[in-house]
């Protein structure tokens, strides 16, 4: 399979540089990252671009940093590996370092991004439900500055997200985790390696001093054409010790909020089931690691 | 479009190529500069015959733009054997000796995944070696047989003490 279009290609050496040349671009370029999204869409001829931005060389857009007591910074470019194989990630965000292990193959992950796997807004991509679990927020730059959002306003269907012409994702910031809380990924496959989830999701859950919720997240993917927040979880866990009911009262309320489709990978009878199921436990898995925190 | 020249640096030697920017890494390898031991199976990443090794790390040739490479170091199935005399390094060998190889197109992949595996972490376990390998197919199918040559090499490296 080949790509049958052409395109000018462009590989700016800097930041100041591509900013100009994707305002100068606008609606006529798409960005190339990694590419193991945009090159597909390519070769099965569902975009033909006049002309691709390559922003994967540009160092500036790539980098993990973590700040201690502060959150952290992930640079868009930096690669699914990276993230993957981050000591200092798996220890303040291990539902991010989870996610970022499950996707493709090695080979993929090499190559993929992370600022990609939110451009390219796939209903079924692993790392938003985390990253929207942990509240991160996307810097969205170009030549006329920066402009802040929540990844899950961000993301706004399937394959559509919030960049205008002139646009590039650049960083994600993602808060300090709470004091005495857990965030926990989970997701269900038909195999292991090169699958494309039929569910996934994450829970994050803060306690307080006594052992009660503090305060509950819980976003899937997958579900609904964008990562979909289930705000009930608050309402059913605030305030309250988790028990086996109530860990079933959330798993209830997210099959609820759930419209699933059916395709090849899933009917959507048994992506209900399999919501409901990962939900219980994935509350328990984060309420048990919030204790212990 | 017109082509143009590049220069792309596979296994130490460079290539003047001249390709458009649509042209595939696989497709360059294997038609302008005719190293035919990448093999391409799949085209969309699903399958890992086309494993390359670029900057170190394993790479798939068939969705990445030839263009995007100059300047990198590509590591091919060619640059494993010994480049002078044509001997299969002790991986390969290790390969055939364990039946690791049947119709042998995955074979590439395999290797290439393998030796970016190794040249990180020298004395993988078994679960190691099988995630590395999680993104390589093999139908015909000797998963067991390719997990057990990569684990006998290993074994056999760490008794003989050399690194």
């Amino acid at each position: 399979m080949n790509i049958l279009s052409d395109f000018n290609y462009y590989a700016p050496e800097s930041k100041a540089e591509a900013f100009e040349l994707i305002a100068k671009l606008g609606d006529k370029c798409k960005i190339l990252a990694g590419g193991t999204d945009l090159l597909i869409m390519m070769k099965n001829g569902l975009i033909e671009p006049e002309n691709i931005v390559d922003i994967g060389g540009i160092k500036e857009f790539a980098g993990i940093e973590m700040k201690d007591g502060k959150g952290g910074e992930i640079g868009a470019c930096t690669k699914i590996a990276d993230i993957e194989n981050s000591a200092a990630v798996a220890g303040k965000y291990g539902a991010l370092s989870h996610a970022a292990g499950e996707i493709g193959s090695p080979q993929v992950r090499e190559m993929a991004t992370l600022g990609g796997n939110s451009c390219h807004a796939s209903p079924a991509a692993e790392t938003p439900a985390s990253l929207c679990a942990y509240g991160a927020k996307v810097v969205i730059s170009s030549k006329d500055g920066d402009r802040e959002m929540e990844l899950k306003d961000f993301i706004q269907g399937n394959r559509q997200n919030d960049l205008k012409p002139g646009e590039v994702l650049t960083k994600f910031i993602i808060p300090e985790p709470k004091k005495k809380s857990a965030c926990k990924y989970g997701h269900i496959g038909l195999r292991k390696a090169m699958e494309i989830d039929a569910v996934n999701m994450a829970v994050n859950i803060a306690v307080s001093d006594d052992g009660s919720v503090a305060e509950a997240d819980l976003v899937m993917g997958s579900v609904a054409p964008r990562p979909l927040v289930l705000p009930d979880i608050k309402d059913i866990l605030v305030g309250k010790k988790v028990t086996d009911d109530l860990a079933e009262k959330v798993g209830d309320a997210a099959q609820a909020a759930a419209s699933p489709i059916s395709d090849v990978r899933a009917s959507a009878e048994y992506r209900k089931d399999v919501i409901r199921a990962l939900a219980i436990r994935l509350v328990k898995e984060a309420y048990d690691a919030a204790k212990a925190a | 479009m017109k082509k143009q020249l590049i220069t792309l640096t596979i296994n130490d030697q460079d290539y003047e190529v001249a390709i458009t920017p649509m042209d595939i890494l696989a497709d360059v390898i294997r038609r302008e500069v005719q190293l035919t031991g990448t093999k391409k199976g799949c085209g969309e990443g699903d399958c890992g015959a086309c494993t390359v090794i670029i900057d170190g790390k394993p790479e798939l040739s068939c969705l990445k733009l030839a263009i995007a490479c100059q300047g990198k170091k590509i590591r091919t199935i060619e640059g494993i054997a010994d480049p002078k005399t044509g001997e299969l390094s002790p991986l390969q060998k290790s390969f055939l000796d364990h039946g690791a190889v049947q119709c042998g197109f995955c074979t590439p992949g395999m290797i290439m995944s393998s030796t970016a595996l190794l040249e990180r972490n020298p004395n993988p376990t078994k679960d190691e070696i099988k995630k590395a390998l999680s993104g390589n197919m093999c139908r015909c199918t000797g998963f067991v047989l390719i997990v057990e040559a990569i684990e006998a090499y290993v074994n056999a490296k760490a008794e003989s003490g050399v690194n």
